[in-house]
């Protein structure tokens, strides 16, 4: 049902406008830079609309449309649903503002708009939604400037503006994203309809959640148990604390955000604290494998990037294994004599393609270790490519081999480092500025791993990225 | 909105099936000593009333009461009371058998907004107070669920036994919190605590519990 939504063959833009700094200007404009479907400007007003010629009502319209997005003052909303109702219309984008988030006059106008929708079997996103960007299908029914940049991070917010900002922010550094929904009110489709759609949606690998609060709260643990693409969320209001010590203790600990916590454990839903965590553990979702434990290698030219991976990795809960005696053999070959060849690994600054290669080649036989961490510490004195080439080497291989252990990567330094980066980039491997923002995105992969073992109910889907 | 008294709260708990102390109210002096002896001195005795959900603060509770000082202690127990909470019903004292040793936790539900109801578990006594060493889970729960949040407290170690002292049984922990789980919906609770819950090597007791139910 969703679909309609998503990825329709056809859509009305109610409230469309010329003026391009107008809300229904702005959205036209982006539906038209990307979408190849049919699309009908709705606006009495215009006979032409940016190039397009424009109808006084959606019942106008000679053709089918499967979607409207509508863009009009809240008083004209109900008659336009209703119009789009009586028109066949399957799904509503309601940008527009002026409903429950504005108190009790504005909800009840929020209800009479749901009971429009059901009653025509429509489905709805919003009211005071900043629309849906679906990159597969080329429709970016939003405000955010231009289509991301393509991956498996499907994106839901419940702030707009914020949404909006990390849209355009992921754009600039190049994060790959396949949808961003802005769910609004949430008052029809809510954060349930949007995961189990995102769940069947081949081109979601990881699914990103800004969320506020959740409405239907059981019926979201059970949603989410279901489903076993991994789940990464902030949930915002920690800060709120349950109410003074009036009755029980149970009463005065258990603030809502302590029972969110507690929600998302049973959910399977991974909880981070920030905006970096957040979009540091998608990507690694999105171009990664599960490990099959929490074993890791670190390997490094710089013995200090190295303890601190290591320091965090303990933070983490992450064990720094023992490699095989062979692993230390093949590495031995490859590193100065005074250099460590036991975990975690330190090149003693030396830096070359066949160093890179030949180890990364040894962890990803050796059986102790089920994931890697490999970090370049960039000087004057070496260069930022060939341990980059000989990392997307060893990916390639691995995936042939079909292995089940992730690489992450630590490219840090300043000028010169950032060729190296752009071929991590187009190895897709998920590159982080800091060792702990590395080891971070790891811990999350393999926490992911044991929610699909304890937590998480029904048959695995494979077929991820 | 009703506040359950403490001898209330555990019949409740009992119905559940939580091990609740050996107890009963007593309207006077003589009933007073006739349960001490049936149960077995010594004897803790509280007081009990609907108005006065903390009890200690007004001097209403004494621990390990001689067989002979039960009547004259429900004497004081009601003047001191009266003096203190004028205005408080008092419906009589709860005799009641004194706690056996052990780990002391706490067992909590509330109801949630958003998810219908939070199960908290934790170290009792100071411990909740001052480190708020406490795991969450929504109800309804698995076992695999209590099991899980028994053992994310930071004071699990000390439950396992540190230091030559004897481990708690977390099976019983787990029973309790699966009972108290059960009791939510079908009870209206809005809040209810189980402090502490009195765990040793083999049984867990719940020695105080208050609870506050919708009518």
């Amino acid at each position: 049902m969703l679909s309609s939504i998503f990825e329709p063959a056809s859509i009305a833009v109610i409230g469309a406008s010329n003026d391009e700094s107008k809300w229904g200007g702005r959205i036209l404009k982006n539906i038209l830079n990307s979408f190849r479907g049919a699309v009908y400007p709705v606006n009495p007003k215009e006979a032409v609309v940016q190039g397009l010629s424009s109808y006084p009502s959606v019942l106008d319209i000679p053709g089918d449309v499967e979607m409207a997005m509508i863009i009009v003052p809240a008083q004209l909303v109900l008659s336009v649903a209703q119009e789009c109702g009586e028109k066949g219309v399957k799904g509503l984008i309601v940008i527009s503002a002026g409903f429950s988030e504005t108190g009790n006059a504005g909800a009840e106008l929020e209800k009479q708009l749901v009971s429009i929708v059901r009653k025509y079997g429509m489905r709805m996103i919003g009211p005071n939604t900043l629309g849906i960007v679906n990159e597969p299908a080329r429709l970016n029914a939003s405000i955010i400037g231009q289509l991301p940049v393509p991956g498996s991070i499907s994106f839901i917010t419940q702030s707009g503006s914020l949404g909006l900002a990390l849209a355009e922010w992921t754009i600039d550094t190049e994060i790959g994203l396949c949808k961003v929904i802005s769910s609004g009110n949430k008052a029809d489709v809510d954060d349930i309809d949007i995961i189990e759609y995102l769940d069947s949606d081949p081109s979601t690998g990881v699914i990103a959640m800004y969320i506020e609060g959740i409405t239907r709260g059981r019926q979201f643990i059970e949603a989410v148990r279901r489903i076993r693409k991994p789940i990464v969320a902030i949930k915002t209001g920690r800060s709120k604390r349950g109410a003074k010590a009036v009755f029980s203790h149970t009463g005065s600990i258990a603030g809502s955000d302590e029972v969110y916590s507690a929600a998302f454990k049973q959910a399977g839903v991974l909880r981070v604290d920030n905006i970096d965590d957040l979009f540091d553990a998608a990507l690694a979702f999105s171009c990664q494998p599960l490990p099959e434990g929490n074993n890791v290698a670190i390997f490094s030219n710089g013995g200090g990037a190295s303890i601190v991976a290591a320091d965090e990795c303990e933070r983490q809960g992450i064990n720094i294994v023992d490699l095989t005696k062979e692993t230390r053999e093949q590495i031995k070959k490859v590193v100065p004599e005074f250099a460590s060849t036991s975990n975690p690994i330190d090149t003693a600054g030396t830096v070359s393609y066949k160093i890179y290669k030949d180890s990364i080649e040894a962890l990803l036989k050796d059986p102790n270790v089920d994931a890697i961490i490999v970090i370049y510490v960039h000087t004057l004195l070496s260069n930022a490519i060939p341990p980059a080439e000989a990392v997307v080497e060893m990916i390639k291989k691995s995936k042939q081999e079909k292995s089940k252990k992730p690489i992450i990567s630590c490219w840090m330094g300043g000028a010169g480092k950032e060729e190296g980066v752009e071929i991590l980039k187009s190895g897709c491997i998920p590159n982080y500025p800091v060792p702990e923002r590395a080891v971070k995105a790891l811990a999350a992969l393999i926490r992911h791993k044991e929610f699909l073992g304890t937590v998480k109910a029904g048959e695995s889907r494979e077929g991820r990225a | 909105m009703k506040i359950l008294t403490e001898h209330e709260a555990k019949k409740l708990l009992a119905k559940y099936g939580v091990p609740v102390t050996k107890e009963q109210l007593a309207s006077s002096a003589d009933e007073a000593s006739a349960i001490a002896l049936y149960i077995g001195a010594p004897v803790a005795m509280k007081i009990s009333s609907p108005d006065i959900p903390h009890k200690s603060d007004v001097g209403g509770v004494v621990l390990n009461v001689r067989r002979e000082f039960v009547r004259t202690t429900y004497d004081e127990l009601i003047s001191q009371v009266k003096k203190a909470a004028p205005d408080a019903s008092i419906e009589g004292v709860l005799v009641q058998q004194m706690a056996p040793p052990g780990h002391e936790v706490i067992v909590g539900l509330k109801k949630d907004p958003q998810f219908g109801y939070a199960l908290m578990f934790g170290l009792g006594g100071i411990f909740v107070e001052v480190y708020r060493d406490v795991s969450f889970r929504v109800v309804p729960i698995e076992k695999r669920d209590v099991l899980m949040m028994i053992s994310e407290i930071k004071g699990y170690s000390i439950l396992k036994g540190v230091r030559g002292r004897k481990p708690a049984d977390i099976d019983a922990i787990a029973d309790v919190l699966m009972a108290v789980s059960g009791i939510a919906e079908k009870e209206n609770i809005i809040e209810l605590d189980i402090n502490p819950l009195i765990v040793s090597e083999k049984g867990a007791l719940a020695v105080d519990a208050r609870a506050m139910v919708e009518e």
